[in-house]
């Protein structure tokens, strides 16, 4: 497994665990929830991997390719999101006929769709090396 | 894309995948991805397994038409 695969694995775990926490939270602490949200910090770890061992390449042109491709996947699939809760979100307001949108509301929209960022380039990161790797 | 890259490692003295990747600058998983069609490379990639091998690049690398 390359030192990019297994970024992709931690960045995948965190922000599955990130998301099972907060909903696992949300029935004690309702909004303070969103500060296990704090967890994907721990998607830095994943630099861990990119140590330099000896003069063995970590990170190659594959690798970068990869990578361009979970992001923008990543980053697709974040927007969507937000663009999508966000119609929702105030297609409700005008139906119950409120006049604002709660800070509270866009606090879990945009924390949200950060973990759906990290999640998403995590998984398109996985399936493609394994995609790679099933091939060989 | 085709490539004889397993078969040029062999007849270059069993050359393993490590070595080859070390020589050209990328992971052996990319030299595995490589072989297995899995990963068409780049050209500075192809330019460089080619001054490997010392052959042609069309030589190594061809188009599966």
């Amino acid at each position: 497994m390359s030192a990019m695969e297994k970024v992709a694995w931690t960045e995948l775990l965190v922000a599955v665990t990130t998301l099972v926490v907060v909903t696992a939270l949300y029935p004690w602490l309702g909004n303070g929830a969103t500060g296990a949200f704090g967890l994907l910090a721990f998607v830095v770890g994943g630099a861990w991997f990119l140590r330099r061992r000896g003069g063995a390449v970590v990170v190659d042109e594959r690798d970068r390719a990869i990578e361009r491709q979970t992001r923008n996947a990543g980053a697709s699939a974040a927007w969507q999101f937000l663009f999508l809760a966000l119609i929702a979100v105030g297609l409700g307001q005008m139906y119950l006929g409120a006049d604002h949108v709660s800070l509270r509301v866009l606090n879990w929209l945009i924390w949200a769709q950060f973990a759906i960022f990290v999640g998403v380039k995590g998984l398109v990161g996985v399936i493609s090396y394994r995609r790679q790797s099933r091939a060989a | 894309m085709c490539n004889q890259v397993r078969e040029l490692r062999a007849a270059n003295g069993d050359t393993t995948q490590q070595e080859l990747a070390d020589q050209v600058a990328v992971t052996r998983q990319t030299i595995v991805a490589l072989e297995a069609g899995a990963y068409t490379p780049s050209l500075a990639l192809a330019l460089r397994i080619a001054k490997f091998f010392n052959k042609p690049v069309e030589k190594i690398f061809w188009l599966d038409e």
